[in-house]
């Protein structure tokens, strides 16, 4: 339920260049690297495809971990984690090693289009791919909702955590992507903590609850008057008492649509005339009636600003003519904020959101390349383990026959061992030098390199590793 | 001492330069992320600078052999140790760090005059040096501190409210406290003032039942003054508590309470004749 949290229209669009110029990548927009970028990713989002495609793709609990066992038992991936919420649908995925980008990626989309009956046209029309940097990259936009429909929102988070758990649960995640994911978890708060994008409210009714709170600092015990009704009035009003508001009073005209507000709430019903008396328990007021003229003015406010001894009113004025007199906020203690009031402070925030996300947008570039270099001295290892092995193999199959052969003392055979050794590691040196400085420089080519080890030495007839 | 003294000084000036930016760089979003390490330096610094303070004034009592609270040098001094005591309390209760880019400047200034007339002939008279003068003095400068604290909490609440009705605020005053906050706790900071006041006011009465190789003037300019001082924050608790003022006219009854506090403190000191001043 990604985006769960009220949205707002405001300025808010994909921003993503993959998603928005080009919404089926096929590893073509990504540059082709053999062996080196175990990561792929594939899926759609709200940036791509409506939700009519969307939901199609959706994966219920149950069938998130039968795929799982599907894909693992494909013999084409090694690990694999399926993120599935109400905007996005994607599979990461560590696929077997011999095999291209374009290859995983498409066995992936494969697999969905089998999975859930949809054609591999419009599969290919409605989603993405990414690869290596690209698909770290992409986690991390997610995780940080720097890709979500509401920059900052923060459901996302949570999803991707509650995804990865049950994909590890059903086997699914294994050394890479457990790496992969909480790194991602960690970019995450990392991006909350050193980033305003998830600060200040986008929507008008928390617009009001945060303006409560810096009024009232608490909103524990506090008393909120609705006057009128409407759909706004009453999100905003539960709001607040989800914040801590305790008492809720409903003054209407009608005293039956009082009573049946009221009864949503547990609070109070009013007959509403002219009496601005109940207001004198108010510490908020949202008023939304479609009175012409105003319901509350200055004069009357004053005294029961008096009767209140001052203590502080927020009123919200959501009706459209208003109904409180904008007069009213010069009475001390009065604060009145009226709904273009409220949409201006959204905007500002929204505003505010986007800035930050291009800070954030940065940071997460800078984490995803230094994860993908991580990720990289990780694969070469075991080439050059592999390489060890020949050498120490050959050596030995040598030494041993040199041993036969020639009739050596204990002392003159522990010589021979210690020489040959030597000569291992001293040939081999520089080569694995040059391999690991290559990745810690994150040259393009390292790919290459490894690829030519492999082939030069055979190392793929001898070892099993990968 | 002098030495001493000076560091003190300059943690203290660079504390408030950080205090001061730390409200001052709002929450612009190209130096959010500096912002925790101003706000660090600016506090740790505050709490440098009072030890530092603080080991100044024991030395200077052990080098005197009697309660540095002789002249201007000393009281301003401790003036600005009691500001900062003050102040770290309130940070450690409330966590409202915001309360030092008002409050610790002031200290600062303190500590500034203090080095600027740095004098160590004693004026006071050698009779009055006991340890009626400690209680007397810390509970009056104790006072003012907390009088001090309600003045910060005043320009806090009036700035806040400001922008909240201005309606342009977006994060800015999320650095400040809420209102109901800065009023709650300028009140209380008033009320504890009162009370430490009061004390200090008790006490030095009493004290002048056993001063007797000196004579003694009841009509005293710093006994009217803090008289004054003392009625004006009363009044304020009175009238709070009866009509229920708060917010803007607290604010501001703050604001005047501290410039009469400031005459009371400097005024009486500099331009008239008392027992109370230094010169």
């Amino acid at each position: 339920m990604e985006n769960f949290m009220e949205t707002y229209p405001g300025p808010q669009h994909n921003r993503h260049p993959d998603a928005e110029a080009v919404p089926t990548c096929n590893s073509q927009c990504e540059p082709r690297t053999q062996h080196t970028n175990p990561l792929v990713s594939v899926g759609t989002s709200h940036h791509v495809a409506p939700i009519a495609f969307r939901e199609k793709l959706a994966f219920s609990d149950e069938q998130l971990v039968h795929s799982l066992q599907h894909l693992r038992e494909s013999q084409h991936v090694q690990e694999a984690v399926i993120l599935s919420t109400c905007n996005r649908v994607e599979i990461y995925a560590v696929p077997n090693a011999r095999r291209s980008d374009e290859a995983s990626a498409t066995h992936l989309l494969e697999f969905l289009s089998r999975y859930h009956r949809i054609s591999m046209d419009a599969l290919k029309k409605f989603s993405y791919s990414h690869h290596g940097l690209g698909a770290i990259q992409h986690l991390f936009r997610v995780t940080t909702s720097l890709d979500s429909m509401v920059v900052g929102e923060a459901q996302i988070l949570g999803q991707v955590k509650a995804a990865y758990e049950d994909s590890r649960a059903a086997g699914g995640a294994g050394t890479i992507l457990n790496r992969l994911f909480n790194k991602a978890f960690s970019v995450g708060k990392r991006i909350r903590t050193e980033t305003t994008i998830a600060t200040g409210a986008v929507s008008i009714s928390y617009a009001a609850v945060e303006l409560a709170k810096k009024i009232f600092n608490t909103l524990e015990g506090k008393t909120v008057a609705i006057i009128g009704a409407g759909e706004m009035s009453e999100l905003t009003a539960k709001h607040l008492v989800a914040n801590g508001v305790s008492n809720v009073i409903v003054a209407n005209r009608t005293y039956e649509r009082a009573v049946k507000i009221a009864e949503k709430f547990r609070g109070t019903p009013i007959a509403y005339q002219s009496n601005l008396g109940f207001l004198i328990d108010a510490d908020i007021v949202i008023s939304s009636t479609d009175a012409p003229q105003y319901l509350i003015t200055p004069r009357p406010l004053a005294d029961v600003m008096r009767k209140r001894k001052h203590r502080y009113m927020f009123l919200i004025d959501i009706a459209v003519p208003r109904d409180i007199e904008p007069d009213v906020n010069h009475i001390d203690g009065v604060f009145l904020y009226n709904i273009d009031d409220l949409e201006a402070v959204v905007a500002s925030n929204l505003k505010e959101r986007q800035h930050e996300a291009t800070r954030a947008e940065q940071l997460v570039a800078e984490e995803a390349k230094q994860f993908h270099a991580q990720l990289q001295t990780l694969e070469v290892s075991p080439t050059i383990k592999a390489l060890h092995q020949q050498f120490q193999q050959v050596v030995a199959a040598e030494r041993n026959a040199c041993f036969e052969k020639a009739n050596l003392s204990h002392k003159q055979q522990a010589a021979v061992t210690s020489m040959t050794q030597a000569i291992v590691k001293k040939l081999l040196h520089h080569p694995v030098k040059n391999l690991r400085q290559a990745v810690n420089d994150n040259e393009a080519d390292h790919g290459q390199y490894v690829h030519a080890l492999r082939a030069l030495f055979a190392l793929d007839a001898t070892d099993n590793e990968m | 001492m002098n030495f001493l003294f000076l560091v003190t000084l300059l943690i203290y000036l660079t504390a408030s330069i950080f205090q001061a930016l730390s409200l001052a760089i709002g929450n612009r979003s190209d130096v959010s992320t500096l912002r925790p390490t101003i706000e660090s330096i600016a506090f740790w610094g505050t709490t440098i600078g009072f030890a530092c303070l603080t080991l100044f004034i024991a030395l200077w009592w052990l080098q005197q052999e009697h309660f540095p609270m002789t002249h201007w040098t000393d009281s301003t001094a401790f003036f600005a140790w009691a500001t900062t005591l003050i102040y770290l309390i309130i940070v450690r209760l409330t966590h409202l760090r915001a309360l030092g880019s008002f409050v610790v400047p002031v200290a600062f200034l303190a500590i500034l005059i203090a080095y600027s007339f740095a004098r160590n002939t004693s004026t006071l008279p050698e009779q009055l040096h006991n340890y009626w003068l400690v209680a007397h003095t810390s509970l009056i400068f104790l006072a003012y501190a907390a009088f001090i604290a309600a003045f910060g909490f005043g320009l806090m609440y009036l700035i806040a409210e400001k922008r909240i009705r201005a309606k342009t605020d977006t994060l800015f005053s999320n650095l400040l406290p809420a209102l109901g906050n800065s009023d709650e706790f300028g009140y209380r900071c008033i009320f504890i003032g009162v009370i430490l006041l009061s004390m200090g006011i008790i006490v030095g009465s009493l004290w002048t039942q056993y001063i007797r190789e000196l004579p003694w003037k009841w009509l005293d300019a710093k006994i009217i003054f803090t008289l004054l001082t003392w009625f004006i924050y009363v009044a304020q608790i009175a009238i709070r508590q009866l009509w229920g003022w708060r917010g803007r006219k607290a604010a501001y009854a703050a604001i005047i309470g501290f410039v009469a506090l400031l005459c009371t403190y400097a005024g009486v000191n500099l331009f008239l004749d008392s027992i109370h001043a230094w010169r």
